[in-house]
Formats: structure tokens, C-alpha cells, sequence
């Protein structure tokens, strides 16, 4: 059974860093390296609490968050495509306008700097116990978590799909890869960064409502703490493909949930908590290097064996 | 002269606006607030200079804000986006810390300049990583300086929580730095920091540096345009890589004029963002050192300001947070004329 705990633990842990790792990914296909998914993930935290305490309903939550991060996402497509701001600055800019306009509703309206709990708030749909018992292993592990968990793990495929076998996917890609050519072969490039982003709007809302609807039902000011950038990290690391940012995402929320573990062996959280963003700096040296090799004259190749 | 000022007013014409759109979207929101918006505001800007010890907490603002913000001007003249300022300025804070605590012992006239020394070195250690990468293997340094930052607040975490803890008190915060290399408050100004004048010297000197010295130029040439600069023979890739490490030597230098100046220890949340506040100075400066200065007072009077004006009036102080993520999305934008097909 520890195992099936341990499982369904990196599920839970895995779950937000995929979604936003994927937010990251769909961005980055487009040529955008999107700084804003962490802003993004708080929107969707922030407005799931605020709809769901408000109406009782958890559905609705789910889509105010939804369609809150997406309106962040476009926001940014308007400054940076439409008013031509740069992708980075604009993108620290959501990131700050996220986390400074949450807390100042939270002081203003909510009058409770701290963070909003609300005494009542809906369940999100979570898979029922027992359901899943003919799978082994996986399946208890699956049990009791919330749908956005499975659409975070199904998003993957969904995606593979969408960018490798559909035009859309295709243009994204063409429009990402080399933006004359894509310009010249018809494509319109402003408007499929701006999908690419609303895309991407939609995965961290997806990440954000996870973190506060899932278990905890209530909102605090740095709730992502950093889990846009593990995400970031992840698509980097895997180079932008969607299986290999998954592994990654998986293997990023497995360090996550041993984090406590390993404190048994003295090793200080801190230094567990490093090794995505680590794991990114030498996975895009260790690319780049590669790429640098492979594009060596042959002779120099050669001579140095 | 007149072209100087018509040419100074062009130039700032774009940041200016930015600032007074945001100002004025904000003062829009406070008077849905408060029933004093003009109250509110004159709190938010200018109560910074009611009192000494106002004045004192604003210059101690301004003072890590117009470093890191030097920093960042020279990295972007080098054509290297460096938004690791937040990073630099912890390592400095905590080199100097550590040094200042583990070598308590030693005479001040060494401890001091070593544990300067110690802040500039760990600043320009975190310039280098990206640099290197960058001109050695082609890696993005927004990716890199990001993830860096992060990296180094975990490290100062662990260092503050487990290493350098003062047990007696709460929180993430470290042992005090021996009283006798606390830097001396500004002649006049009780509980201001004399890092102020440092800062202030040290924009000139970069305005100086940069536009009034070959390596400068040869700096800023290889920043706007590399091919041409390594075509006419300018080392660029050396200018590149000193200017990332003066880059992290002053974002090293506010952490270790912090600690000594200003909070005397290492504390883990010291920084209100201020790397991020400090590319935005920069930015806004349209990356001109003599502008910095003005933009980090700017900067300084709205967060020092926002305290002042939450216990006057009953505006929430994270409306500054909020001004300032409106500034940043819009800081970059340009006017359009034509839509579309960018």
C-alpha cells in the first residue's frame, strides 16, 4: 500500500508542474518563452476561490478560472503582438501584475492579506474510491484524484495530437520554427502565437484550479510558489517535445514528493527543491553543446578525435 | 542646447508616458477606494518626505534599486538580457553575510573591504554562469539568470535557515555582523545608509565608462550589432563577458551595501523584488545610467510611500505591486499604427 501512496502522492505533485510544463511547452513551439505561466496559475488559483466561495459551485469555479487565466494569456498577446512589448519584460510584467492584483483584492475586498478561506466551498469531481479496483496498481492510485488531474495526464496525448497530426498543430509549429517562411506560405503568425498562448491561458488556469480547488479550498498570495517555472523548466529541459516534458514533469513532481523523505538522509530540502531549475541549466548546456559538436567541421572532428 | 533638451524630452518621452498612463489608471482605481484620492496620492509620493526618518527609509530604498538597476544597463548595453539582478543581489547579501559572521574575529580594517569584496565577487560569479553560456555554447540567458535566480534564493534559504541561523529570533534570519564594519549613516541623515553616495558616484562612472571610454563603446557596439563589432576586430566576446561580470558585481554590491548598511544581517524575504524592480528602473531609463538615477527615486518614493499611504487613508499598500505589474506590461509596448501582421 505504501506504494500505491507514494503514487498516488507524484500524481498529486506531478499534476500542476505538468499542466503548467505544458502551458510552457505549447508557447514555446511558437517561438515564446513564456515567463507568464506562474502569473497565469495564480489568476486561475485566485478567481476558482473567489467564483467558488461566491456561487457554491464547483464547475462554474473551474470555468471563471478558466476563462480568467485566458484573458491573461490574451492580455499579454495583445501588449506583446499587438503593441509589439517584448515577450519577457511583458511576461514578468503578468507575473507581478498577477501576484500584486491578487493580493490587493485580497486586502481591498477581502479585507485578509493572508489569504482567502472560505468556511464553505464545493468539492471538485474527484474519481471515486473503489472504481478503478480492476486496474493494478495505477488504478488505486487514480482513485480520489480530482478531474484535473486526469486532464493534465490526458492533455499530453491531446496535445502530441493537436501539434503532430492536425494543420493547426502544423502551422503553430511553421510559424514558431521559421516566422518568414511561415509568413510567406500564408500563415498568419500573430494569430497562432495568440492561439498558442490562449492555449497556454487554459493549462495554467487548468494548473492554478488544482492547486486551490483540489484538496486545500482556499487561496493564499505566493500559492504557486515557483511551480510556473518548474514547469518552465520541464518544457526546457525536455527540449519542447510533449513526452519527454512529461517524463520530465513526472520525474520533477517524483522529486517533489520524496522531497520530505529524503530530509531522513540529512539532505537539506532546499538543495532537492534545486534540481529542476539545475536540471534545466544543464539540460539546455548539455543540448546546445550537442548541437555544437554535430555542427563542427569534419576535420576539426577529426583531429580531435 | 535647446537640441540637448528636445533630444533628452524625445528620449523620454515613451517611459514618461508609461509612468503617467499607470499613475493615472491607478489614481482611477483609488478614488474608487477612498473617498481622498488627492490625499492618497500625496502620501504615496511625497511623505517620503515628511520626516528624517522617511527621507532615510526612502534613500535605503533607493539605494539597492539604482545599483542593480547599473547593473542591468550594463548587461543590456552589452546586448545581454540579464534579469538575474534578484539572484545577484542575494549572493552578494549572503557572501557578505557569511563572511561577516564566520570571520567575526578578524580586524575591521580586513573584515570590511573582505566582506565588500566577498558580495561584489559572489554577484559577479552568478554574471558570469550565463555570460559564459551564452557566448561559449549559445544558451538563452533569460532562461539561464531565471532559473539562476531561483536557485541562489534556495541556497541563501538553506544557508539563513540551517548555517547562519540567529536561533534567538524569528525566522529565516542570520547572526549580526559585527558592529564595527556596519557602514556609517549619511552625515545628516539618521538611519540612512552612505550607500546611497556610492550608488550615486557609480552612476556616473558608468555613464562615463560607457560613453566616454573606448571600452564602452567597444562594449555597446558589440551589444548592438556583434557581427559588425567582430568584424572590425572588437573582442566581443571578452567585452561580453566583463560586462556580465561588472553586471553581477554591482547587483553583488547592493546585497553586500544591504547587509552592511542598511539591515546589518541577512535576512531571507529583505527584497520587495527589487531585481525585478531594478530592470524595470533600467528599462524605463531607456537603459541610461543618469536616467536610472531618476527612475530609482521614482521607484524608491512609490514603495517606501505605499506604507504611509495604507496607514493615512485606507488604500491597501499592494497597490504599488499592482501599479508596478501594470507599468512592466506596458513599459515595452510601442503605439501602433498599423494593426495585424506584426
Amino acid at each position: 500500500m505504501a506504494t500505491t501512496a507514494l503514487l498516488a502522492a507524484i500524481l498529486e505533485q506531478t499534476a500542476p508542474i505538468l499542466l503548467a510544463a505544458l502551458a510552457a511547452m505549447i508557447t514555446l513551439r511558437a517561438n515564446i518563452l513564456n515567463v507568464a505561466v506562474e502569473g497565469m496559475m495564480l489568476v486561475g488559483a485566485f478567481v476558482a476561490i473567489a467564483v467558488g466561495a461566491a456561487t457554491g459551485s464547483a464547475p462554474l469555479a473551474l470555468l471563471a478560472a478558466l476563462v480568467a487565466s485566458v484573458l491573461m494569456s490574451q492580455l499579454l498577446a495583445l501588449m506583446t503582438l499587438g503593441f509589439s512589448a517584448d515577450f519577457i519584460v511583458a511576461g514578468l510584467g503578468i507575473n507581478l501584475l498577477a501576484a500584486g492584483g491578487s493580493l490587493f483584492a485580497l486586502e481591498w475586498f477581502y479585507q485578509s492579506p493572508g489569504g482567502l478561506r472560505p468556511l464553505a466551498f464545493p468539492d471538485i469531481w474527484h474519481v471515486p474510491a473503489g472504481s478503478l479496483g480492476f486496474l493494478p496498481v495505477i488504478g488505486p492510485a487514480l482513485e480520489g484524484q480530482s478531474i484535473i488531474v486526469l486532464a493534465a495526464f490526458l492533455a499530453v496525448p491531446l496535445l502530441a495530437v493537436f501539434l503532430y497530426r492536425t494543420p493547426l498543430g502544423a502551422y503553430l509549429r511553421a510559424a514558431g520554427e521559421d516566422e518568414h517562411a511561415a509568413r510567406s506560405a500564408g500563415i498568419d503568425v500573430a494569430r497562432m502565437k495568440a492561439l498558442s498562448l490562449a492555449i497556454s491561458g487554459l493549462l495554467a488556469g487548468l494548473a492554478g484550479a488544482q492547486l486551490s480547488m483540489d484538496k486545500l479550498h482556499f487561496f493564499l498570495p505566493d500559492m504557486t510558489s515557483g511551480r510556473g517555472f518548474i514547469g518552465l523548466a520541464a518544457t526546457l529541459f525536455g527540449g519542447g517535445q510533449p513526452w519527454i516534458t512529461a517524463a520530465a514533469s513526472l520525474l520533477f513532481g517524483f522529486f517533489g514528493a520524496l522531497g520530505d523523505r529524503l530530509q531522513a538522509f540529512s539532505i537539506p530540502s532546499q538543495f532537492v527543491l534545486m534540481l529542476p531549475y539545475l536540471a534545466a541549466i544543464i539540460g539546455l548546456a548539455v543540448a546546445r553543446w550537442r548541437a555544437h559538436v554535430r555542427s563542427r567541421p569534419a576535420k576539426l572532428n577529426a583531429r580531435r578525435g | 542646447m535647446a537640441g540637448v533638451l528636445i533630444g533628452t524630452l524625445k528620449a523620454i518621452r515613451a517611459p514618461l508616458a508609461a509612468i503617467l498612463l499607470t499613475l493615472a489608471l491607478g489614481f482611477v482605481l483609488v478614488a474608487f477606494i477612498t473617498d481622498d484620492p488627492v490625499q492618497a496620492y500625496r502620501d504615496l509620493l511625497f511623505a517620503n518626505f515628511d520626516s528624517v526618518g522617511n527621507f532615510a527609509l526612502f534613500l535605503n530604498r533607493a539605494t539597492p534599486l539604482l545599483l542593480i538597476a547599473l547593473g542591468v544597463i550594463f548587461s543590456f548595453r552589452a546586448g545581454i538580457f540579464n534579469v538575474g539582478g534578484e539572484g545577484q543581489l542575494y549572493a552578494g547579501a549572503i557572501a557578505t553575510t557569511v563572511i561577516g559572521v564566520m570571520l567575526g574575529g578578524l580586524s575591521p580594517l580586513i573584515l570590511f573591504p573582505l566582506a565588500v569584496a566577498g558580495g561584489i565577487l559572489a554577484g559577479a560569479f552568478l554574471g558570469w554562469i550565463p555570460a559564459t553560456l551564452k557566448i561559449r555554447l549559445g544558451v538563452d540567458e533569460v532562461v539561464t539568470t531565471l532559473m539562476l535566480n531561483i536557485i541562489v534564493l534556495l541556497f541563501t534559504s538553506y544557508l539563513s535557515n540551517q548555517v547562519i541561523r540567529d536561533t534567538a529570533s524569528y525566522g529565516a534570519v542570520s547572526q549580526m555582523l559585527p558592529a564595527s564594519i556596519w557602514l556609517p549613516d549619511l552625515p545628516g541623515v539618521r538611519g540612512a545608509t552612505s550607500g546611497i553616495i556610492v550608488a550615486l558616484v557609480l552612476a556616473g562612472v558608468t555613464w562615463l565608462v560607457l560613453f566616454r571610454t573606448e571600452w564602452g563603446a567597444q562594449l555597446r557596439a558589440s551589444g548592438t550589432n556583434l557581427r559588425f563589432a567582430k568584424s572590425v576586430g572588437i573582442p566581443a566576446d571578452r567585452r561580453i563577458i566583463t560586462a556580465m561580470l561588472v553586471a553581477g558585481g554591482f547587483g553583488g554590491l547592493a546585497g553586500a551595501l544591504y547587509v552592511l548598511g542598511i539591515g546589518h544581517r541577512f535576512e531571507q524575504n529583505f527584497s520587495p523584488d527589487y531585481g525585478l524592480v531594478g530592470l524595470t528602473c533600467a528599462l524605463l531609463a531607456r537603459v541610461h545610467p543618469i536616467g536610472a538615477v531618476a527612475t530609482s527615486i521614482f521607484y524608491a518614493m512609490m514603495i517606501n510611500g505605499a506604507a504611509y499611504m495604507q496607514i493615512s487613508t485606507d488604500v491597501p499598500r499592494s497597490l504599488v505591486d499592482l501599479l508596478t505589474g501594470l507599468l512592466v506590461l506596458l513599459m515595452t509596448a510601442r503605439p501602433k499604427l498599423k494593426w495585424g501582421r506584426s
